[in-house]
């Protein structure tokens, strides 16, 4: 195997709380291989989320480095990390962050738009045909169930073709048949597309299906 | 029952502060503040006029003769009426300093007096003195006061000699004010006053010209002024008697500031109408984010009813706060500014506290309030609670159901009647109010089409690489967009604007296209039929004088048409009403064309016939064959309407509605009115001659009167102006509110957008260009919806062409997009600066 698709030295976050400041990674190290998946657990509060947004460049780390695709994130700046992101990383949310005044195919075409690709509405369209929402094209969020949402959420985040994946909580607000739908797919098209997963998850089955799974308790890898 | 607990709830839900509500009550405040302090002004300069009635017109009422004094008869009945009375003579002539060394003369507005001058008031002078001192002769020289400008532009000091005509006069003091004046008066010159006694010598008073006499008269104070008034038309019915009085002491001001006012309310209506655009908008946005405590009070089993009492009381308390203070500044401003400004205007202004405004006001802010709550209240109570839930707010398009529906029109029509009633233009009123209606819907109607082209185009494959593009586009075409708020609030504010600017440009151009090329330099008037001919030999003997055009001219009043009192016969037109210039001539006069009937022959010795304008005769329903009696100093004459003749005005050279056959006119008294046309710089020299040579007559230059003109229209227009900023001001008020309430979702936005890669000049773009197309699309109709407008009153209220002047169109176009650009780009900053983390972790 060659380098890590993902790299974190000794990571740090320290956000200022109401009552001061709150720790709450204190020195994460960790190695992600191209094409592992990975299952993160852990109570909550430990600091799952905390850690997926460093690591997908939404949150800057107060100590500590991290690499993705031999880049240091740490020294980037906003618009940066940004096209670094655009270019490299999908990234789901447990509440779907679907932009309201956009249809399901414009949310879907928007990353690929954004990377200059001239085909972003063909490939949107058939991202979601891939997650069975074709006929949902035209619809907005608010017309969308959970499920149809987090489906579009899962298309965008895949459109661009991303070596790296990271969802938090995917399924966390679907009930389970939904849930497992939703995850067949997502790691469908890890499989496909050969990208690296990184699934912050409650439930232990769920984490089970990945390559490793890594338990954070109280800011630190336990 | 139900009401009291809807008061509970909304007992409590204000106790959550007012931060939401600043926009509203913004919005409101400001209309209410403009229509209150308006109104304020105007009641301060009625009551002015009504205290100061007596004073300005100089006597309880007076009687007004054009070109010659009362007859022995017309003073006896003046006299054995009035307690006391006072006779004024009024015309133009030319000062000279030093006529011997330094003949260059002062154009001046004289007024000559008797003993009994003034009857009200005080006339102050400078060193003080009273008037009658000032006046009297003194070592055989009568004394004279002259305007401080004039005094300044001859090179006087105190106790010089002055000529006027043929007779020299020593300068007693500087005239501060004088009572009676009004801005009619202002018209042609700074004042001169002397005593009429003095003028016997002068020549100035001479058959043929043109001086004005008025007699005003002190009545005793049991005197019915109104059978006096009939008694004295009745008896000098056809003698061109004037009659003022009193009750309508300076009809030219009062009706100027009638006119003026009752437009800028409704300038300030239309503004108020932008705050009902913000008011809704802010309803709007409260009720949004009140969305889930609506839906779980539905879901608990309040009713419709209930929820709707519920926050129309807390709209309602809001609305008052908001009025309330809209009238403490209203009523406020020029209640204080007023002491300070009263020695600067033209006109009488009294402070004080006016509360027929401010009532007025308050019920317009209230009504307004109210209309602008109910539309978005209703639609938000009808959704169901699932529908509340689910929903994003604003995207119930659809209207309200018919019984608030019913509620808002019976409330529109209600302020709308007020208006009409309250601004005293009732048909200027009701016309206004239709445009701003219309305007509203068919900016709706444009919000609409810019939303669904947005959505459309957004599609197309041209947006295909231009994410930015397509995110503004799909952001105004998406749901819950502000587009509709943007384009109401911001398009009414720009179509006040884009109507007032069109009408501006037309009315100054139609001044400056009326100026020919070549100006004249002067118009001369009262040259007596003696010095005609020395008159134009002496013009044209100078290099500079290109030319001289002379035409006789007399006045005389319209009495009677075909036999019958003229105002009975074609009821109240100006070329009735007052005396009219009229001339003679042999020929077809220079600029007009015979468009009906034939012009008498060269040397037409038959009985008196005359030629009419066109338009007038079209106006007044005269045609060929109409014997028309005109009334000149004192006598009747008769003539027949030969011909009717088109006018070409656009010269600015001297036109007659009437033009007489030689015959019927050359032997009665008349002066000469010529047109001189010479290079700028000669003017100067020209005045002099003529003062020198004729000391008579009275030259006008005409490059004057024009700035006259420009300058009235001037201030005319920026106090129009004035009006519609107050609007436009509302309209950014406005402007902000949508920007802040859509401040979340940006914030929102920007972060999402940041995650799939978006970078941060992108996500700016992205924003301006939404600004920036709504900002359009409002100045496009604008502009389409103001210039209909302007179009409207150039035609029908100014009787006047109408062109499209697009520098001022593609201003206001820019501006609109502009202002918006500025409002949403105050509110861009946050979603820029944020990190995504902060918003995304924190919405679940
Ligand atoms: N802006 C903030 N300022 C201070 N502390 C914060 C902030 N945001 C989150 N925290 C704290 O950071 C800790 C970690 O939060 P994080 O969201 O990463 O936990 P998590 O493991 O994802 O939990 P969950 O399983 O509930 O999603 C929590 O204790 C939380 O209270
Ligand atoms: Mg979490």
């Amino acid at each position: 195997m060659g380098s890590p698709v993902l790299s974190l030295n000794n990571v740090q976050l320290t956000l200022q709380g109401n009552a001061g400041p709150v720790r709450i990674l204190k020195g994460i190290s960790l190695d992600v291989e191209a094409g592992e998946s990975i299952g993160l657990t852990g109570p909550s509060g430990s600091g799952k989320s905390s850690l997926l947004m460093l690591m997908g460049g939404l949150e800057s780390v107060t100590g500590g480095t991290i690499t993705a695709l031999g880049q240091d994130l740490t020294n980037m700046n906003e618009d940066a990390l940004a096209r670094f992101r655009r270019n490299n990383m999908g990234i789901v949310f447990q509440s779907f962050h679907l932009i309201p005044t956009m249809t399901a195919l414009e949310n879907v075409a928007t990353p690929l738009e954004l990377a200059g690709d001239r085909d972003a509405f063909k490939k949107a369209k058939a991202e979601l045909e891939a997650v069975g929402l074709k006929d949902r094209a035209d619809h907005y969020p608010a017309q969308l169930s959970g499920g149809e949402q987090q489906r579009v959420a899962l298309a965008r985040a895949a459109a661009p073709r991303p070596k790296i994946l990271l969802a938090d909580e995917p399924t966390g607000n679907l009930d389970t048949s939904t849930g497992e739908t939703i995850v067949d797919l997502l790691f469908n098209l890890r499989d496909r597309h050969g990208a690296t997963l990184i699934l912050v998850t409650h439930a232990p089955e769920l984490a089970a299906r990945c390559d490793r799974t890594l338990e954070l308790r109280d800011g630190a890898l336990a | 029952m139900s009401l009291i607990y809807a008061a509970t709830i909304a007992k409590r839900e204000l106790r959550g502060g007012l931060a939401g509500f600043r926009i509203f009550l913004l919005c409101l405040l400001l209309g209410v503040a403009a229509i209150a302090g308006i109104g304020t002004i105007r009641a301060a300069i009625d009551q002015g006029l009504n205290g100061e009635a007596a004073t300005l017109l100089g006597g309880d009422s007076e009687i007004h003769f054009t070109h010659r004094k009362a007859s022995e008869e017309e003073r006896h009945w003046i006299e054995s009426n009035s307690d006391k009375i006072s006779e004024v003579l009024t015309f133009r002539s030319m000062l000279q300093a030093r006529p011997e060394t330094d003949p260059t003369p002062g154009l001046s507005q004289v007024k000559s007096v008797d003993a009994n001058y003034p009857l009200y008031g005080e006339v102050i002078l400078a060193p003080a003195m009273p008037i009658q001192a000032a006046l009297a002769t003194q070592n055989g020289t009568p004394g004279m006061v002259l305007h401080p400008a004039l005094i300044d532009r001859l090179g006087l000091e105190i106790g010089d000699t002055v000529r006027m005509g043929t007779q020299d006069f020593q300068l007693r003091a500087a005239l501060v004010s004088e009572p009676d004046t009004t801005l009619s008066d202002l018209g042609l010159g700074p004042r001169t006053i002397v005593h009429t006694e003095a003028l016997n010598s002068s020549g100035l008073l001479g058959p043929g010209t043109l001086f004005d006499a008025k007699y005003r008269m002190l009545l005793p104070a049991t005197a019915d002024i109104d059978a006096l008034q009939s008694d004295a038309l009745a008896q000098f019915e056809n003698s061109g008697l004037r009659w003022r009085d009193r009750r309508n002491g300076a009809p030219g001001i009062s009706m100027a500031v009638e006119r003026l006012s009752s437009f800028l309310v409704l300038v300030g209506l239309a503004g108020m109408a932008v705050g009902g655009v913000g008011v809704s908008a802010a309803v709007r946005a409260y009720l949004a984010r009140k969305v889930n405590t609506i839906a779980t009070l539905k879901s608990l089993g309040a009713t419709r009813g209930t929820i709707f009492a519920t926050y129309l009381m807390q709209i309602g308390v809001l609305a008052v706060l908001g009025i309330l203070l809209g009238l403490l500044l209203g009523g406020g401003i020029p209640t204080l500014a007023i002491p300070l400004l009263a020695d600067q205007l033209p006109i009488p202004i009294e402070a004080g506290f006016f509360p027929a405004p401010l009532l007025e006001a308050a019920i317009y802010g209230l009504l307004t309030a109210l209309i602008f709550s109910i539309w978005p209240l209703a639609r938000a109570v009808d959704i169901s609670p699932a529908g509340l839930f689910r929903e994003i707010s604003g995207s119930a398009n659809r209207l309200p159901r018919w019984p608030y529906f019913v509620l808002v029109l019976l409330l529109t029509v209600i302020l709308v009647g007020l208006a009409v009633r309250f601004s005293g233009v009732p048909m200027l009123t009701l016309w206004s109010a239709g445009g701003i209606i219309a305007a509203l819907i068919i900016l709706a109607i444009a919000a609409r089409l810019t939303k669904a082209l947005s959505r459309r185009l957004a599609r197309t494959r041209l947006m295909q690489g231009r994410p930015a593009l397509r995110l503004a586009l799909g952001a105004i075409g998406g749901p819950s967009s502000e587009a509709t708020s943007v384009v109401l609030s911001l398009g009414l504010g720009l179509t006040v604007l884009a109507a007032i600017g069109q009408i501006d440009s037309n009315m100054r151009a139609t001044i400056t296209q009326q100026l020919p090329e070549r100006a004249p330099a002067f118009f001369v008037m009262d040259i007596q039929q003696s010095q005609i001919d020395p008159f134009t030999a002496a013009m044209l003997a100078e290099d500079a004088v290109e030319k001289v055009e002379s035409t006789p001219m007399l006045r005389g009043i319209i009495t009677e048409i075909n036999g019958v009192n003229a105002k009975e016969a074609v009821g109240d037109h100006w070329v009735v009403n007052g005396d009219r210039g009229i001339t003679y001539s042999a020929s077809i006069p220079a600029n007009s064309t015979v468009s009906e009937g034939e012009w008498w022959p060269e040397n037409y010795t038959g009985p008196p016939i005359m030629s009419f304008s066109e338009e007038e005769a079209a106006e007044i329903g005269l045609k060929i064959g109409d014997e028309i009696t005109v009334n000149i100093l004192g006598r009747d004459l008769t003539a027949t309407i030969a011909n009717l003749r088109a006018l070409e005005f656009s010269d600015m050279s001297l036109n007659f509605v009437m033009v007489w056959s030689p015959n019927a006119l050359s032997g009665a008294p008349h002066t000469f009115l010529s047109t001189v046309y010479a290079s700028r710089e000669a003017e100067g020299n020209l005045l002099r001659i003529m003062a020198q040579d004729f000391p008579n007559i009275t030259a006008i230059p005409v490059r004057d009167v024009i700035q006259k003109v420009s300058s009235t229209l001037e201030s005319l227009s920026s106090a129009i102006r004035w009006g519609a900023a107050a609007t436009l001001l509302t309209g950014f008020v406005v402007l902000i509110g949508a920007a802040a309430a859509g401040a979340d979702a940006r914030v929102f936005e920007s972060a999402v957008l940041k995650t799939l890669g978006a970078t941060r000049r992108r996500i700016l773009l992205s924003f301006a260009l939404r600004a920036l197309i709504l900002g359009a699309a409002a100045g496009l109709v604008a502009l389409a919806a103001g210039s209909l407008a302007a179009w409207a009153v150039m035609t029908y209220v100014m009787d006047s062409g109408f062109v499209l002047y697009w520098q001022a169109a593609i201003t206001i176009i820019a501006g609109g997009a502009l202002a918006n650009l500025a409002a949403s780009l105050a509110f861009a900053w946050r979603p820029l600066a944020i990190k995504p983390a902060q918003i995304l972790r924190n919405q679940v």
